[in-house]
């Protein structure tokens, strides 16, 4: 298994399509922090000086962190559903999932490999974040004349573990999904339609099913996006089109539904790809 | 040679059904340690599936397949350490060179050191290309590479899928040069073709496929009837028929034009230039008529019939 885990982290490691992802991910980092940036420096004339502020805030430590890690996750789960398809899809398209497997011939080493070697490079992918991050709120905070030390407490530090944490946490149920898709459909382009189309209609459902209230409301509490949502540290852009604006969840009650999510997809996938023939 | 010690394939009543087409049909067939085994069939016959049953990647519908005696169902990862295979479809990384493709195989391969992956490049003479993209191959270097990927663990049993597919004349002769060199190096070849000369000049034994079916197997030198047919020219053909139709030693006469076609053992030869001689016939040409395996096949498999 470690032989094939070090085999899938060379092959990513090797590939354009992962650093591309690296660097627009450090791009949208810096779209986010100077396009914020822009606003309080500049902003709107009807805004409210306490909403100024607020965004203000996000740009300085320690609100920062909240917006690195919400950032993280937003931005993540498109990148990670990109580079998790392309990682399995394209083993089908360019027939080298055979070539594996007669090397190789147990299939959940191969699906256990792949997927352990994402959530290696998701970690490294978060570390990039944080450390873009926290460049970027020096620099902000730099340009905003703020710029202190004080906030770094050991309680501070423990905080942004846990956020690092269940950043990471939220992040896994996209790269299960995506890889179910793309077992599915045996192409990269299944993984990234499955992916996206599910992370988009899902938001889309959500709203629909807070408006129509009663039982249907409850829905939401048993899906993915509401639960991730009320597990990453919140931040000043949380409000987005795609947020959920139902009852709060507890952090037991997300982690539980996103774990029996998790493993409901792997075992699925691992099914499926053990069942299934490979041909030419 | 026909002892279970020395048996490294062997299907048992191996049947493949995707949907409702019948792919393999209750196929039956051993091959031998040392053996280069020619598969043979045109195309959609079912070889590949028979390929992919023996490397785990496709689930028979029924019947069993062993390899070295294991069952390929039950103890695969045992299996292939023994195993190489070039499968129909090349499959590596267009991103990463030749030599870097390889290096992942042996990552995720036990027991292979990079002097292994000079060796096999040096060996299918990709040695100097090596560093160059996947994707900037071509296909005859493309397949050098799936052959020397078959041979980074050294091993005993080698499966080829169509390696000459898609070379020139030239790609193809170094290819079966290289495969009759393996076979003579001991190692035992399982060979799918629907090329019947390169099964000629390659294989020991083979079996026919039709539909799925095998329809004959056997010794290549045997199928083609080497050395029980003699071809003769002689200056006087009508002559030479009339001499020879009483001979009760031979079994048959068939005469092409001016070229006659006798059944009979190698050791009557001098037999027939004699009878010929005191008939006043002479003799212009004498050879041993192959049977050629193209015929064979032909026949087995009424293809002929479309031609």
């Amino acid at each position: 298994m470690l032989d094939m885990i070090r085999g899938e982290l060379f092959k990513l490691r090797k590939r354009n399509l992962t650093w591309i992802l690296a660097v627009v991910l450090a791009a949208y980092f810096c779209l986010i922090f100077f396009a914020t940036y822009g606003i309080v420096s500049n902003p709107p004339g009807r805004m409210p000086a306490e909403v100024i502020e607020h965004i203000k805030a996000s740009l300085q430590f320690p609100k920062a962190a909240n917006l690195i890690f919400h950032t993280a996750n937003n931005i993540g789960i498109i990148l990670l559903i990109i580079l998790t398809a392309s990682s399995i899809g394209s083993e089908y398209g360019w027939g080298s999932i055979r070539q594996i497997l007669t090397r190789n011939g147990t299939r959940h080493n191969l699906v256990f490999s792949k997927l352990i070697s994402l959530l290696i490079i998701t970690f490294i992918g978060l570390v990039i974040s944080v450390i873009v991050g926290f460049i970027l709120t020096v620099i902000t905070s730099a340009l905003l004349n703020t710029i202190g030390w004080d906030f770094v407490t050991a309680a501070f530090l423990q905080e942004q573990l846990q956020n690092f944490g269940w950043t990471l946490y939220s992040l896994l149920p996209y790269i299960l999904l995506t890889a179910f898709f793309a077992f599915l459909g045996r192409s990269a382009i299944a993984g990234i339609g499955g992916g996206l189309g599910f992370f988009f209609v899902e938001a889309i459902a959500v709203g629909i099913f807070n408006q129509a209230g009663g039982w249907l409301a409850k829905i939401p509490n048993y899906l993915i996006g509401p639960n991730v949502e009320a597990i990453i540290p919140e931040s000043v852009f949380a409000q987005g089109p795609f947020s959920f604006n139902g009852e709060p969840l507890s952090a037991l009650h997300s982690s539980i539904t996103i774990a029996v999510y998790c493993i409901a997809l792997v075992l699925i996938s691992l099914w499926l790809f053990k069942k299934r023939d490979l041909t030419a | 040679m026909n002892n279970n010690g020395s048996l490294v394939v062997k299907t048992s009543n191996l049947t493949k059904h995707f949907g409702k087409t019948l792919a393999v049909d209750d196929l039956n067939i051993e091959v031998y340690r040392g053996e280069v085994f020619g598969f043979l069939g045109p195309n959609g016959s079912g070889k590949s599936t028979t390929l992919g049953m023996m490397l785990g990647l496709i689930t028979p519908t029924s019947g069993r397949v062993e390899l070295f005696g294991h069952d390929v169902q039950k103890e695969l990862p045992r299996i292939l350490e023994k195993t190489g295979a070039v499968t129909e479809s090349i499959g590596f990384y267009p991103y990463l060179s030749g030599k870097e493709n390889l290096e992942y195989i042996s990552k995720i391969t036990r027991g292979i050191n990079s002097s292994r992956i000079r060796e096999v490049l040096d060996l299918v003479e990709l040695s100097g290309r090596e560093n160059d993209k996947f994707s900037n191959y071509s296909l005859g270097m493309k397949q050098r590479l799936a052959i020397a990927c078959a041979l980074l663990n050294d091993p005993e049993f080698l499966l080829l899928d169509e390696p000459t597919n898609g070379l020139d004349p030239a790609g193809m002769k170094e290819i079966r040069q290289l495969i009759i060199k393996l076979g003579h190096e001991g190692k035992t070849i399982f060979l799918n073709s629907h090329l019947l000369h390169e099964i000629e000049q390659v294989c020991n034994r083979v079996a026919i496929l039709k539909k799925g079916r095998v329809v004959i197997q056997g010794l290549t030198d045997k199928l083609m009837n080497k050395g029980n047919v003699l071809q003769i020219r002689v200056t006087e053909p009508d002559k030479a028929m009339n001499a020879l139709q009483n001979v009760n030693w031979i079994d048959s006469i068939t005469r092409e034009e001016d070229k006659l076609l006798l059944g009979v053992k190698a050791d009557k030869y001098a037999e027939i230039s004699r009878i010929l001689a005191e008939e006043h016939v002479f003799l212009t040409e004498m050879k041993a008529a192959e049977n050629k395996l193209e015929d064979y096949f032909l026949k087995m498999t009424d293809e002929g019939k479309n031609a």
